[in-house]
């Protein structure tokens, strides 16, 4: 299970050969343009003729749409129902059950919410399939984001899955010894403590073990950091990041505009 | 010419009342092997860490007397500078994993992309150091999801490869099959013929008898004896003090209660104990 850490999927596609800054502007032009727009249907626009055909051309669309289809679409619409019956908006109720309401404001207001969180969820998907967290990283410190955030961010998204295995290894020696965990919901609340005591204290011993191993590794050098990936910008590059820039001014004066 | 000098080391960890070192003088010289044993709680890996400049930079805690390595001095210099004569892996090889890294080749690099290594030296570096260590074969698996023995040769490699003058090692085969511990044993004595001076911790007092030039026991913080390895390891006052020792000693001291064993030194290795006996 430890083999695979990250999302990424490795490719030879236009998508995978951009440069993650390329790509990150996008996903943030996309996500800006669906939250500011002054019309409902352009989220429905980005999926149709942006994030889905993308897919595609990354050579990821069977990941990304098993993604699509198994978490995000559930969890929009799950968003959907929860907003179009309990958002306090608008008069004229479609229908009464008991305490329940929805009105067309509600329905309209939780239909864009859902679109729009679809839309954010799925970019970044998009991203985290087609962009290795090593090249993000080497590119964003090349860039003069400080060393020590992009270890952070990079080594979060690492750390989380060995935690969750030790976790599972914590558990599985304490109901070797008779810890019950599948008895009543109190029973099982209360033997969470004898389980989290090792998780946390064992990981504060491995930060302290950790931070000797990659001091010892120069971590805290004052040389100039070199990356042993290449990460080409190219001139595609810079076209397709001021293109997604103008895209997202031109979002904002409609918004700005039309109300 | 000595590289490694420590006097009169006294030193104790933050929040604690007994010293973890006390009155520690040691001299190593350049190109020496030198191993150094003890039970647990000796204080053997603060002195690995005292050498290596964690104390006190990073442990913080007192600590009285001098450190020189390679001609600087330990209280004058910061930690990042330190590093860079001085290597240090240790025991536990699953923390020693950078968790910023996804390939093996990318997890040896680390530590020359943080000293400011052009990228085509880094390259032929890692190169170099996977080769020496033979672990060329492991380049491209995640460090997670090796074995223990082979994260901890990552661990050692990731060292190497950053060109240290002296290398401590904290117990670096602990997790290793007698194979494995035999390849990295070799690979260390061919560095310390090329002239690295290495330091190494180890319980396995056979390896120590064939490899070092020095063994150093530690007990207590202090240093109780100090030698060649044929005599400290033979010697009766390490079994005393809780020492673990060779099979092949202890079954030869019994011998000779019996008038068995008929030599003048105690055997440490197999070979030895084979021709004692024989």
């Amino acid at each position: 299970m430890h083999e695979r850490l990250s999302f990424y999927v490795k490719r030879d596609s236009l998508i995978h050969c951009l440069n993650p800054l390329t790509k990150l502007t996008l996903v943030l032009a996309f996500v800006w343009v669906a939250f500011l727009t002054p019309y409902y249907w352009t989220p429905h626009l980005e999926i149709l003729f942006g994030i889905i055909p993308l897919s595609f051309v990354g050579k990821v669309a069977r990941s990304y749409l098993n993604a699509a289809v198994r978490i995000i679409l559930p969890a929009a619409s799950f968003l959907f129902i929860m907003q179009g019956l309990f958002q306090p908006i608008g008069s004229e109720a479609f229908f009464l059950f008991w305490f329940l309401h929805p009105t067309r404001e509600s329905v309209m207001f939780a239909f864009a919410n859902a679109t729009r969180i679809f839309v954010m969820v799925s970019s970044f998907t998009l991203f985290l399939l087609t962009t290795h967290p090593s090249e993000l990283m080497s590119d964003l410190t090349r860039r003069g984001i400080p060393g020590q955030f992009a270890y952070v961010i990079i080594s979060t998204l690492q750390i989380l899955p060995q935690m969750q295995a030790k976790a599972q290894t914590i558990i599985s020696a304490q109901r070797s010894r008779g810890l019950d965990t599948e008895s009543s919901y109190l029973k099982r609340a209360s033997a969470l403590f004898p389980l989290v005591g090792p998780l946390v204290f064992g990981s504060l011993v491995e930060v302290e073990e950790r931070a000797i191993a990659i001091e010892a590794r120069g971590f805290t050098s004052t040389h100039v950091k070199t990356s042993l990936h290449d990460v080409p910008d190219t001139s595609l590059d810079k076209a397709v990041r001021w293109f997604f820039i103008a895209l997202a001014l031109i979002a904002l004066a409609l918004r700005i505009w039309l109300s | 010419m000595s590289i490694i000098n420590l006097q009169n080391i006294t030193y104790k960890y933050p929040l604690t009342d007994s010293p973890a070192l006390q009155n520690i003088n040691l001299e190593v010289n350049e190109g020496e092997f030198i191993a150094v044993i003890g039970p647990n709680g000796a204080g053997k890996s603060t002195l690995c860490y005292t050498i290596a400049g964690f104390v006190p930079h990073f442990f913080k805690g007192e600590i009285t007397g001098l450190v020189e390595v390679a001609g600087n001095e330990s209280s004058k210099s910061s930690l990042h500078e330190w590093v860079l004569n001085v290597g240090l892996a240790f025991q536990n090889p699953f923390n020693q994993i950078s968790g910023a890294k996804y390939t093996v080749f990318e997890e040896i690099a680390f530590g020359l992309e943080n000293i400011g290594i052009p990228r085509d030296e880094m390259k032929s570096r890692v190169e170099d150091a996977l080769k020496l260590t033979g672990i060329s074969n492991l380049a491209d698996r995640s460090p997670y999801s090796l074995s223990g023995g082979q994260q901890q040769r990552v661990a050692l490699t990731s060292i190497l490869v950053m060109h240290p003058k002296v290398l401590v090692l904290d117990e670096p085969t602990s997790q290793m099959d007698p194979i494995g511990t035999r390849e990295v044993f070799g690979v260390i004595r061919k560095l310390s013929e090329k002239g690295m001076t290495v330091v190494m911790v180890e319980h396995k007092v056979e390896w120590i008898a064939e490899f070092a030039d020095k063994v150093i026991a530690l007990h207590n913080g202090s240093i109780l004896l100090e030698g060649k390895p044929q005599e400290v390891l033979t010697s009766d006052l390490l079994t005393d003090k809780g020492f673990g020792i060779s099979r092949y000693t202890s079954t030869a001291r019994e011998a000779k209660e019996l008038n068995l064993w008929k030599q003048k030194n105690l055997p440490v290795t197999l070979d030895e104990a084979v021709e004692g006996f024989s």
